[in-house]
């Protein structure tokens, strides 16, 4: 075992503690912008979410090669503590994530609805004269 | 990052918020068409933020309460502008009522003058006819049943608006009672923390007929609104109300009585019951009294103009019209049944005409007032027309403005149906992103296995 190539995977999952910690952070972000009905902070929290999982998935499969190459040399043991922190990280992130797709689930439920019955209102569509104020409604916070 | 109990808090909260905000966008919609109907929004509150030894994160939010939105401001000024039509349209009503029996139909006064001086002409000529006679008695009978039958129509406006009079004040009573109700309701559901915009709703729509009703003045106070009257007449207070009464007076009409008694009706202002009392106690009872005028004077006129000459018997001239002190439009009548007391002669010889000149000098020289017969009903005529015309205009330019204020309210008040659709597909886009990424996820978990085995 080469010491470079200890600290090479230990530099890796070190990104990859780092990156769980930010998506986690960034589903807590969307949710928050969901119940508070800001559609920009939510979509920018997606794209966010999107280039972390991106990441995520390149160092996975990386990893996964690196592991393959090891299986043919001399295995390569990372730091207990390491190993713990990522655990942990990668469950509380799955959990998050399964919270975030309940209220996923539960407001694009509550979106089609509201949908449908948008398209089966058949009342006479008016725009008011004189001076509009524009009021956020409440339909897009949900 | 907090910890899971914090985002599971989180998460559940959002959960909460989400389902309100449907309830209340749902109600939004499915009273898209409810006239008074006032909009909802959620409001929020941040949650404080949670700490997890040397970490802070976020406490999510709650959902607070729903708001109505309202715009006080539109409220009171189309509530005046109610008040304003509410005296238009029933002074307008009640002109029209009143100008049909100034219209020419041949059977109005101004037909009856021009019909007994024609009579006279014919008398004129023939002095001595019977048939001539009987034509200038016939014609007078006319004339002075046209001036009855316009002062009974104005006395006939006048009962219908005094008893618009009691029947308004009955409404108010009602209305200010159920404002008075909901003010009570309003205030135990904002006790609970619990939202009243339903309550508010019904209120503010029972405040709007209030004001079509009579002029009122609506200030907020804790305990609910108070209205008064424009005089500052109790009406409601918080859960309390104040009954308006009614009771004859010595004019023999409905007065208007506040809750401890106090005649009220001059200080009544605006909305159908300002428009009744001031068709009833002005406005009639200035035509009415031009009518008098105009009766007596020419009554009185043609009285003289019988005595300055002799009837066919050779004897003076009596009186042809009985005049009544008071009210003389509605009680002038012909004092003679025989035609052959119709003095046209002017110095009692058989076949004399000399005195039919007098007779109709009485219709067209001026009388008392300064004008003739035919000029003062004109002017009559035309008063009523232009007051009529008035109470029309005023009426058309008031619901120009309504509309316009209440448009305005919609714009802040109301639900508007493209802005929630156009939300909803900016939503759905980022909820289908956000998909994607929770199935990514869900993979990494054997990955992150794969990479600390």
């Amino acid at each position: 075992m080469r010491v470079a190539d200890v600290e090479e995977k230990t530099g890796k999952l070190g990104v990859y503690l780092e990156l769980l910690l930010s998506l986690a952070s960034e589903l807590e972000r969307a949710m928050e912008a969901i119940a508070r009905n800001s559609l920009s902070e939510f979509t920018d929290s997606v794209a966010n979410q999107e280039a972390l999982s991106g990441q995520l998935v390149a160092l996975g499969r990386a990893a996964g090669e690196q592991v393959r190459d090891d299986s043919m040399s001399t295995a390569v043991h990372i730091d207990a503590d390491l190993a713990q922190q990522i655990r942990q990280a990668s469950t509380s992130l799955q959990s998050l994530n399964r919270q975030y797709a309940a209220l996923l689930q539960h407001s694009g439920h509550s979106i089609e609805l509201m949908v449908s019955l948008l398209s089966s209102f058949k009342g006479q569509l008016q725009e008011a004269s004189g001076a509009r104020l524009k009021h956020q409604t409440w339909s897009c916070q949900m | 990052m907090g910890g899971l109990s914090t985002a599971l808090s989180i998460g559940l909260q959002a959960l909460e918020a989400t389902q309100g905000a449907l309830d209340a966008t749902s109600n939004n919609i499915s009273n898209d068409k409810t006239p008074g109907y006032t909009r909802e929004v959620v409001q929020f509150t941040s949650n404080q933020l949670t700490q997890s030894g040397d970490t802070v994160s976020g406490g999510g939010v709650s959902l607070n309460n729903l708001q109505s939105i309202r715009d006080e401001l539109l409220n009171l000024q189309i509530q005046n502008q109610n008040s304003l039509q509410g005296s238009a349209d029933t002074q307008s009503s009640s002109l029209q009522q009143i100008q049909s029996y100034f219209t020419s139909n041949g059977q109005d006064i101004a037909s009856a003058l021009t019909a007994f001086s024609g009579s006279l002409t014919t008398l004129s000529a023939s002095p001595s006819s019977a048939s001539a006679q009987t034509g200038v008695l016939d014609s007078g009978e006319n004339l002075a049943k046209s001036f009855n039958t316009t002062a009974q129509g104005l006395a006939g406006a006048q009962s219908s608006a005094d008893s618009q009079v009691t029947q308004t004040v009955s409404q108010i009573n009602t209305i200010t009672a159920q404002i008075a109700s909901l003010n009570g309701q309003l205030s135990q559901l904002q006790t609970t923390g619990q939202s009243g915009g339903t309550v508010q709703d019904q209120r503010d729509q029972l405040v709007q007929q209030l004001s079509t009703l009579t002029g009122i003045s609506v200030t907020q106070t804790e305990s609910g609104e108070t209205i008064t009257t424009g005089n500052g007449t109790p009406l409601v207070m918080g859960s309390q109300s104040f009954s308006l009464q009614t009771a004859t007076g010595t004019d023999g009409m409905q007065h208007v009585l506040d809750s401890s008694g106090t005649d009220i009706t001059t200080a009544i202002q605006g909305g159908q019951l300002g428009g009744a009392i001031q068709i009833r106690d002005q406005v009639v009872p200035g035509l009415m009294t031009q009518l008098n005028t105009l009766a007596t004077q020419l009554g009185n006129a043609f009285n003289a103009a019988q005595a300055q000459g002799y009837d066919s018997n050779g004897n003076v001239g009596q009186n042809f019209f009985t005049v009544p002190a008071t009210g003389s439009a509605a009680g002038i009548s012909v004092a003679i049944t025989d035609p052959s007391l119709v003095a046209a002669s002017s110095d009692g010889t058989a076949g004399s005409n000399g005195n039919v000149a007098n007779l109709s000098a009485a219709l067209t020289t001026d009388l008392p007032s300064g004008q003739t017969a035919a000029g003062a009903y004109a002017g009559l005529v035309y008063q009523v027309g232009t007051q009529a015309s008035n109470a029309s205009s005023q009426s058309s330019a008031i619901s120009q403005s309504l509309l316009q204020l209440t448009n305005q309210q919609n714009s802040v008040s109301g639900v508007n149906i493209d802005e929630e659709t156009t939300n909803l597909i900016q939503y759905q886009t980022a909820y289908q992103a956000a998909a994607r990424i929770v199935s990514t996820i869900q993979q990494l978990d054997s990955t992150t296995i794969n990479m600390i085995s």
